[in-house]
């Protein structure tokens, strides 16, 4: 097929994500000076607002997340026996009747007690699972498609790096319009040759069922254990061992294939951006690109 | 019951696109209308579900059972010294008994302390809602000098922040173009026309444009912060848009501008929201970086 100019000067690029880490605005660092005074920083500024104070409470329960989620047993059950034993100690006989009003302050804090416990049993039961993250198996790989304006490709590469920074995305292919303008990440290593990236087939998937039926219902499918699914097979160009995909429909003649690490990667809040970010994606290469097949023959 | 949850692969998400304006009505903010066979049939559609997690609720709607343990403890603390002044008469109190109620008391006071330290674990879900404080009005102004290309992307960017999290008012200032949007308190002199000056100047007062670090306040008490803010705002955000020098030259990072986001809930930004706001920044941070990444761009077809 005579689309585009057919380059294929591909070879694995080493990534090097100390490179990367140097030069984009270090997100992580904002995490942590958000509640940290930042009195050190801003020699030349003019900012004369107030600066925010550390919330140690909140670091303190973050960092020490099992610990805290079990003390309300060890000061239930801690209290339970120190009334027990108070009641023992000085001679009470222990009948649960409320008739004196020591029995009456007992029975009070051994309900209270019991809350706590109880409390307890709940935070341990609704503790997040931790799901380790798995490596992608495969190639990086960066490619672009090349009659793509500078807006359309810039803001590509923005989406990029927003969702492999934010989520646990570790590839992006975007098909439209029958071609596939931008495979990034990882991809799977092909078998035939010398360990290419596998290209994307667009025709091939706009026939498939996981693509006609995104495109049907105009909304965002996640596949949160790609393992279990069966249309995996129509994606031969992600790692195999991707674990969650979501696929977004870019209107009606595209589609963002977003694949992850881990299980269930992408929360509710991230689809709900993907969501957003797919129709803006949709809105930009729509206006600028009019017909892919013809800028190609330009 | 986390088993159920992982033997089920697809789990389909239709999202109710609802149109431009966002809802004006105190209720949740959060545009997704989730439809999955394991939706807890207790929960309203339209809340945030965590589906890794299953709680045991009470079953009754509207009823936060994460606040019970405090009110159990006011309440019992509240019985406990009823049963101490009018139970008996002080003259026969014993010490066995000012032992229980001191263990009664302090256990009270932990029970207080539940709902705030549970805030703060992993996997804790904001129940509040963001409602719209009183006397405030919705605006949408932008500056009108810039590129068409920039309007858009300012329009969509104020609407996804204002969509996608707990916000209620936000401003975004970057490269000499300003784009407010949600609900602001307007004082009565700055009139349409004048409202972008009027911005403009408060900024300069406080001197947002030079800002380098974030700014997050997560529980704002109820003295004002600035007076550019809606009253009611309980937490605020303000990311810097940062310009990203490229490798090799010598020069200092240099700011762009900035985002603000306020909201009428404490601790509305929680680590993942941060972090897409940091992401959304970068779109109007300069194009260094993304020059940058394009020229390793190898594979080109």
């Amino acid at each position: 097929m005579e689309v585009g100019s057919l380059h294929f000067h591909c070879r694995p690029i080493p990534w090097s994500p100390e490179l990367r880490r140097r030069t984009k605005p270090t997100l992580r660092r904002f995490l942590f000076f958000f509640r940290a005074s930042s009195s050190s920083s801003n020699s030349r500024a003019d900012y004369k607002g107030p600066k925010p104070r550390r919330d140690w409470v909140a670091d303190l329960v973050s960092n020490n997340d099992d610990a805290v989620r079990s003390l309300p047993i060890y000061v239930g059950g801690a209290s339970l026996l120190a009334v027990l034993l108070n009641r023992t100690v000085s001679g009470i006989a222990p009948v649960a009747d409320a008739s004196s009003s020591q029995s009456r302050a007992d029975l009070l804090a051994l309900g209270l007690a019991v809350t706590n416990i109880l409390t307890g049993l709940v935070w341990l039961s609704i503790r997040p699972k931790p799901i380790s993250v798995v490596s992608p198996e495969g190639v990086e790989c960066q490619r672009i498609y090349s009659h793509l304006p500078d807006s359309v490709s810039s803001e590509l590469l923005w989406v990029w790096e927003s969702l492999s920074d934010v989520t646990c995305c570790r590839t992006l292919i975007v098909v439209y319009d029958s071609h596939c303008i931008l495979q990034i990440g990882f991809a799977a290593k092909s078998s035939i040759g010398d360990g290419e990236p596998v290209a994307v087939d667009a025709v091939k998937l706009m026939q498939g069922s996981l693509y006609q039926n995104v495109i049907k219902s105009g909304a965002q499918s996640y596949l949160a254990n790609l393992s279990l699914y069966p249309g995996k097979s129509e994606l031969p160009f992600l790692p195999s061992n991707t674990q969650a995909v979501i696929l977004q429909p870019l209107g009606e003649k595209g589609v963002a294939i977003i694949g992850g690490d881990t299980i269930r990667g992408f929360t509710t809040s991230d689809q709900a951006w993907i969501t957003l970010i797919g129709e803006k994606l949709d809105a930009t290469i729509a206006k600028h690109v009019k017909d892919l097949t013809l800028s190609a023959q330009e | 019951m986390s088993n159920l949850l992982c033997s089920n692969p697809l789990i389909q998400f239709k999202m109710k696109i609802i149109p431009a304006q966002f809802p004006a009505k105190k209720s949740t903010m959060k545009p997704a209308s989730i439809s999955s066979r394991l939706q807890n049939s207790q929960t309203p559609s339209n809340q945030q579900l965590n589906l890794s997690v299953l709680r045991f609720t009470l079953g009754i709607p509207g009823l936060d059972e994460s606040y019970l343990p405090r009110w159990i403890g006011y309440g019992f603390a509240s019985l406990l010294i009823l049963n101490h002044f009018v139970g008996s008469d002080s003259a026969t109190t014993t010490p066995a008994q000012l032992r229980t109620e001191a263990i009664g008391l302090s256990l009270a006071a932990f029970s207080v302390l539940i709902p705030y330290l549970g805030k703060f674990l992993k996997g804790a879900s904001a129940t509040d809602k963001a409602t719209i404080p009183e006397g405030t009005e919705q605006i949408f102004v932008m500056s009108q000098n810039i590129l068409d290309t920039k309007k858009e992307d300012l329009a969509w960017a104020t609407y996804i922040l204002l969509r996608n999290t707990n916000t209620i008012a936000v401003l975004i200032s970057v490269q000499g173009a300003l784009c407010a949007r949600g609900y602001w308190n307007i004082p009565e002199e700055a009139s349409r026309k004048n409202l972008l000056e009027w911005f403009e100047r408060q900024i300069e007062r406080i001197g947002l444009k030079n800002l380098k670090d974030t700014l997050y306040f997560p529980q704002n008490s109820d003295s004002v912060l600035w007076e550019l803010l809606p009253k009611g705002t309980r937490s605020l955000l303000v990311q810097p848009v940062l310009q990203v020098p490229k490798p090799g030259a010598n020069q200092m990072e240099g700011i762009e501008g900035f985002v603000l986001l306020a909201s009428s809930m404490g601790y509305a930004y929680g680590d993942r929201d941060k972090a897409w706001i940091g992401a959304l920044a970068n779109k109007f941070g300069d194009l260094a970086k993304i020059r940058e990444v394009s020229g390793n761009l190898d594979c080109i077809w």
